[in-house]
């Protein structure tokens, strides 16, 4: 049972200690201003310098700039597999420069954690704009953040904030499987109209021609 | 006399004068055999939504101020964002359309139908396929009536050089799609579109036209047919332009469309002057239909529609300044299975916007550049290989260079006299260049990777 219990220690962080209250981190969101909305720089495409405003990040919340290497995961030339990862990071950023985090100067380690592989489930789930624009998406993001530090929302109870991260994780993940059983769904009919039809190509070529 | 079901069938809104066209192409004595029966299933509605857009090609802007983007393009990648499960994958909309993920060939070879809007409804779906030849077979879905936008689209380049196309009383065929191949399809039919006029897609092979009595020979059994049909255009690719040109042909053809491959200047000159009329040259993709024509003057091609919006890419993805050279790249086309945003479609060229209600496309070339070396040791652009051609009649062409430096120029049976082509090319890349002539099929060939390098450690 002490192997079971510490396993799941390790698996759901304690979230102890209590951080600032949900509703002002779920406004921050709703009103992230367009600069942490742009396309984040890849390849020749892009405005933001994703790596520049996680180093800009850590010193405000009293770490160290990210190293060359560390920023490498931040800079991308592949923008169909990363703009949407780097887009939620950046709304991270945003999330956690409020003056809250940055009083604290305590989190930048476990923020560092966040934004280079705590966000990478949710980013291939979500379009990053979703985390703005939805007010569950807006919650979620916020509670994801909070847990990486290791904070719950103020006023809340440690089972009250691991209960309502799980439901919102949950209702994502049903959403996410949903879609994708449409889609497929989809793609199997017009494959199945593209065998049909394929016996009529040469009546798609006399029209063309 | 009644239309038989089955013509109806295949060509549902045909009247008993059209049908009298359609067999008159379908039985004449000396048509050749064709290898497939034509159809066009286009709808009432169908016919008043492609006349829509030809007005609208023809009144609206096909053009746009450096550093512009038209309205419609942020419209129509919105729409993609929202609709089409491929695009939908690449996140939320940028603001820009710089940041939208490129895409290519490769994508719409992989999966087509994730390219296909979910809102749209299957019925009348069809599938063609394309040969590949940059190594990516694709099954272009699409739909009747977008296959007939592409009338309008040449309508439009016609128009360029004042011909008209249509049913016409001095016509029985409004266009003759020529090819020059060992097999291919064709047919003859009626274009609901252009009000029933006669359309045939024929091959030039002597192989489709031996008279079974053996009373003519092919070439006079087809100028014969042609004649008969006097087609208001012919279109076809330069190879089968050169067959055309060597027909006995007494009918003249108001215009002649070149596709396909790239029209060298000198092969140009030789069918004005055989045919006494206007050649043009048009690009066009499988992916987007006809994107651009050439015009009376000057060397550019027109942009042909105003729903095509031409981006010119650097291999980041990033726009190059103007009238800089880069990978052509469509947002947009009439197929509303097929939208296309920010596609790459392996041509090269640059965009002039000296007009903003013209765009036109200068310096095209297939396929990235090769950059040649000359037996100085200097490189050479195949762009300057282009212009060194450019006075010969070479209705196809390839050049490779090998890791030490030889060249060898393929060009197709009957031969030129090579000797000034050698001369031209030895000018260009030094007196004491070895090049080796290989001669090929042209009816075999398929489509030609003109020019290419082995690569040097």
């Amino acid at each position: 049972m002490s192997f079971r219990r510490s396993y799941f220690v390790l698996r759901l962080p304690s979230v102890n200690t209590e951080g600032p209250a949900l509703e002002t981190l779920t406004r921050r969101l709703a009103e992230c201003p367009a600069e942490f909305l742009a396309a984040p720089r890849i390849g020749g495409t892009g405005t933001v310098r994703v790596a520049a405003v996680v180093s800009d990040l850590l010193r405000d919340l009293g770490g160290q700039p990210l190293t060359t290497a560390q920023a490498s995961i931040f800079q991308s030339r592949q923008p169909r597999l990363d703009r949407n990862r780097l887009s939620v990071a950046l709304l991270a950023c945003w999330l956690l420069h409020d003056a809250w985090f940055q009083s604290r100067r305590q989190h930048a380690a476990r923020a560092l954690t966040l934004l280079t592989e705590g966000l990478n489930e949710a980013a291939s789930a979500t379009p990053a704009d979703r985390f703005v624009t939805d007010p569950d998406r807006r919650e979620e993001l916020a509670r994801l953040c909070l847990r990486a530090l290791d904070l719950r929302p103020g006023g809340e109870t440690i089972a009250q904030a691991q209960d309502r991260l799980a439901t919102l994780n949950a209702a994502e993940r049903q959403r996410v499987i949903e879609a994708a059983r449409e889609a497929e769904a989809r793609a199997q009919a017009i494959r199945e109209a593209m065998r049909r039809r394929q016996i009529e190509e040469a009546n798609a070529k006399a029209m063309r021609e | 006399m009644d239309i038989p079901p089955d013509v109806l069938h295949r060509f549902p809104l045909l009247d008993l004068a059209a049908y009298e066209r359609l067999r008159w192409l379908e039985e004449h004595p000396a048509a050749p055999r064709y290898t497939h029966r034509g159809v066009d299933r286009l709808t009432p509605e169908g016919i008043q939504r492609v006349a829509a857009y030809e007005a609208a090609l023809s009144a609206e802007p096909r053009g746009w101020r450096p550093g512009e983007t038209p309205a419609w393009v942020m419209d129509f990648a919105a729409e993609c964002f929202r609709d089409v499960p491929a695009y939908r994958a690449f996140g939320p909309l940028p603001p820009a359309l710089v940041d939208v993920p490129t895409t290519s060939r490769a994508d719409l070879s992989r999966a087509p139908w994730e390219i296909v809007p979910d809102s749209l409804p299957l019925d009348g779906l069809t599938v063609f396929q394309t040969s590949g030849a940059t190594g990516h077979p694709l099954n272009i879905i699409t739909h009747p009536e977008a296959l007939a936008h592409y009338l309008p689209h040449l309508r439009a380049a016609l128009a360029l050089h004042g011909v008209a196309l249509g049913a016409s009383p001095e016509s029985n065929v409004a266009l003759a799609v020529v090819c020059y191949q060992a097999a291919t399809f064709t047919y003859s039919a009626v274009s609901t579109y252009l009000r029933h006029a006669g359309l045939v897609k024929l091959n030039l092979n002597p192989a489709d036209w031996r008279d079974p009595d053996d009373r003519h020979d092919a070439a006079q059994r087809c100028a014969a047919f042609l004649d008969a049909c006097r087609p208001t255009v012919y279109s076809g690719d330069p190879v089968a332009l050169a067959e055309l040109a060597n027909l006995p042909l007494a009918a003249q053809p108001a215009a002649i469309v070149s596709t396909s491959m790239a029209l060298l200047p000198g092969l140009r000159q030789q069918l004005e002057a055989r045919f006494n009329c206007p050649v043009i040259d048009i690009y066009s993709l499988n992916e987007s239909g006809p994107v651009a024509a050439s015009e009376p003057h000057g060397d550019a091609l027109a942009l042909l529609s105003h729903r095509i919006f031409v981006e010119i890419l650097d291999d980041d993805g990033a726009p190059v300044p103007a009238g800089q050279r880069g990978e052509v790249t469509i947002t947009g086309g009439f197929n509303p299975f097929l939208p296309l945003l920010r596609y790459r479609t392996g041509d090269w060229a640059s965009l002039d916007l000296s007009d903003p209600r013209q765009a036109r496309l200068r310096g095209l070339e297939g396929r990235p550049p090769v950059s040649f070396q000359s037996t100085a040791g200097l490189p050479i652009n195949n762009i300057d290989v282009t212009a060194a051609l450019k006075p010969f009649a070479l209705p196809q062409f390839a050049l490779h260079q090998a890791a030490d430096g030889a060249l060898t120029l393929r060009l197709p049976l009957p031969l030129p006299d090579p000797a000034p082509v050698l001369a031209a090319l030895r000018r260009l890349f030094g007196e004491g260049q070895p090049i080796t002539l290989q001669p090929f099929d042209p009816a075999s060939a398929g489509k030609l990777i003109q020019y290419s390098r082995d690569s040097v450690e």
